[in-house]
């Protein structure tokens, strides 16, 4: 016959563009807050495995932005400047260094997909980094021996014994010695090389990009740090402990949250304010129909439910507007984001989680629950005969 | 012969006359303004008795929609005693007022009082979801008794205005109330459509409802059984038939 639920819907399809317009306000905010939310999880999640990933304990690049060149050694792409490569041996022999791999790394355009395709050359010391790896074949050792990607391997449909065009360096060519088990990561799309061909096929002998440095104990990191930065090849690189990277980039993308936490807050705040003024105008015009409400025997108790009841039914609603539109908008925002933040994972940036999910309806229905105190304690306070009589 | 509360019960024997339901004794309703003071109601007695028709009549501002509400339990009085239902309304807390209000009374507005955006059906078991109640068959059979049965999916805006006031009606008598209380029911109806909403009271008066109507259409107070005319707050007249 009729419902509670009924009777709340009901008075929200009143003044349909009103209500929508209301909700629409609900449902920004609540995509800022979700989009905020799951970005946060997301970036630590990407970041954290990334640098796991990696298998360094440090990174040793030339001089110059750490952050920059971070995002580069895990990304792949040209190098501004470049290490002597004689610079090898005194980090090998610093104390509590396990293994330091060097890394030739280039990235050339092809002008055929537009796309860039990443070199790096590298050494057998590297399987000492990189110990995730699973190889189908075996290591570089020979000149011109490759060992490529899962990802690339597949889009170019290598097989490993292949003889192939090297991407973007026309008149070049290697054998697929081996192909790489997916990492999840950008390595994926790399082709690894010997470093001897690397440095060259791009004209760089006795130079590197960058070394990754694995220690006997992370706890060490420090120790090797200050030793490293205080010899003499310590003036001409920079040494990278990647776990105050994650620290840094992570306090760096704190600051960033913090200011779009507040941007989110306002943004939610203002959408309480919106629907408080929606329920206050609504409790206004119907007035009169309240009176009628408690003449027929409605308590004030269950006219506060009733309103409650409305203001929870349409914020819930542009609630679940929002965080549908952020789950299909997730895209578009990651791709925002990449363009603004210095260093950003591989990747989704935005996962979508239950918790957040549940966050987010959370604070909706929290922030609809206060907006509509004062009207709703308005409405059950009305006087039916007053009420009756007034409109 | 015009009788007064009081004296009725001095000149009959309880037995032979059906309960009161709604008694007033020096009943005062003093509204304030400012520093100005209205007394709407000043020392009214009255005692209408059950399945009576009375019509409650006279100028505008002389009080008579204010005695209904308060009977209606919608208002508290100022002074006095007014008793509904063996009730007294002055001493109920507001929780036992609005049960009143759900339980005891039905009341019928000028305005029709529907809720615009529920069909006529939902609107009739209102009260009864206000009691707890399931009402389907009850809001059935009041459809039927009103006429309304083939419109009950309708929304007001469907309505005609005697259709509308007849769904109000079927809503005032779902909680079976013990008085049924009507301000002015054909004061937003034509001649024809008021006759018809005349009939449904004689209809439901005979079947036994205590029906109490303030109204200025002459038909309507012609047609009570017991006819109260007020003047400035205060009892002219007093008259059953």
């Amino acid at each position: 016959m009729i419902s509670w639920i009924r009777l709340a819907a009901s008075g929200l399809s009143r003044r349909r563009l009103r209500t929508l317009v209301t909700a629409m306000g609900v449902a920004l905010a609540v995509a800022a807050l979700y989009s905020l939310l799951a970005f946060q999880r997301g970036y630590q999640n990407g970041l954290r495995g990334e640098l796991d990933r990696l298998g360094a304990h440090l990174l040793v690049v030339p001089k110059g932005c750490p952050y920059d060149a971070a995002s580069i050694a895990l990304h792949g792409a040209s190098w501004p400047c470049y290490l002597d490569e004689a610079y090898l041996a005194t980090v090998r022999r610093t104390a509590h260094v396990a293994v330091a791999a060097p890394v030739m790394m280039n990235a050339v355009y092809e002008a055929a997909t537009g796309a860039q395709a990443v070199y790096c050359g590298i050494d057998a010391t590297m399987r000492g980094v990189k110990r995730t790896w699973r190889i189908d074949g075996a290591f570089p050792s020979a000149s011109g021996d490759l060992l490529v990607g899962s990802e690339r391997a597949r889009e170019r449909r290598w097989h490993v014994g292949d003889w192939v065009d090297l991407p973007g360096l026309p008149g070049r060519s290697g054998r697929v010695s081996g192909i790489l088990a997916p990492t999840q990561g950008a390595e994926d799309l790399f082709i690894y090389l010997r470093l001897e061909d690397a440095q060259r096929l791009f004209r760089r002998p006795g130079q590197l990009t960058h070394m990754l440095v694995r220690l006997d104990d992370p706890e060490n990191s420090q120790r090797v740090v200050d030793e490293l930065r205080g010899c003499g090849a310590g003036l001409e690189m920079n040494v990278v402990p990647l776990a105050h990277l994650f620290q840094t980039i992570q306090n760096l993308v704190q600051s960033t949250r913090l200011l779009l936490g507040c941007v989110a807050l306002v943004a939610l705040l203002a959408a309480g304010a919106g629907v408080s003024s929606t329920v206050l105008m609504a409790v206004a015009e119907r007035t009169r129909e309240i009176g009628v409400l408690r003449a027929l025997g409605a308590t004030r108790p269950m006219v506060f439910r009733l309103i409650w009841a409305e203001t929870a039914v349409l914020c819930l609603a542009g609630g679940a507007t929002g965080l549908g539109a952020a789950l299909m908008g997730g895209r578009l925002v990651e791709s925002w984001i990449r363009a603004r933040l210095p260093f950003v994972p591989s990747g989704p940036l935005i996962q979508a989680e239950t918790p957040v999910l549940a966050a987010c309806m959370a604070a909706t229905l929290l922030v609809g629950s206060v907006a509509c105190l004062l009207p709703a304690w308005q409405a059950a306070s009305l006087a039916p005969s007053r009420a009756i009589r007034g409109s | 012969m015009t009788v007064l509360g009081d004296q009725r019960s001095e000149l009959t024997t309880p037995s032979d006359l059906p309960p009161l339901v709604v008694e007033a004794r020096d009943l005062c309703k003093v509204y304030r303004r400012g520093a100005e003071e209205i007394r709407a109601l000043d020392g009214v007695t009255l005692s209408i008795r059950a399945g009576e028709f009375v019509a409650v009549v006279g100028p505008s501002g002389a009080g008579k929609s204010t005695l209904l509400q308060l009977v209606g339990g919608m208002d508290v009085p100022s002074s006095g005693c007014l008793i509904v239902a063996g009730r007294e309304m002055a001493r109920l807390p507001d929780g036992e007022l609005t049960r009143m209000r759900r339980e005891c009374v039905g009341f019928v507005f000028q305005h029709f009082g529907l809720l615009p955006t529920l069909t006529v059906e939902e609107n009739v078991a209102l009260p009864a979801l206000f009691g707890h109640r399931h009402a389907r068959g009850r809001v059935q059979e009041l459809l039927e008794r009103v006429g309304l049965a083939h419109r009950r999916r309708h929304r007001p805006a469907q309505l005609s205005g005697g259709e509308m006031q007849r769904a109000a009606i079927a809503r005032a008598l779902i909680n079976s109330p013990a008085v049924m209380l009507a301000d002015e029911p054909t004061g937003n109806l034509d001649s024809a459509t008021s006759a018809q909403i005349l009939d449904l009271f004689r209809e439901l008066n005979a079947g036994g409802q205590t029906v109490v109507v303030v109204t200025h259409n002459e038909d309507l107070a012609a047609a009570a059984s017991h006819r109260i005319l007020l003047c400035d707050g205060r009892v002219a007249s007093d008259s059953s038939a």
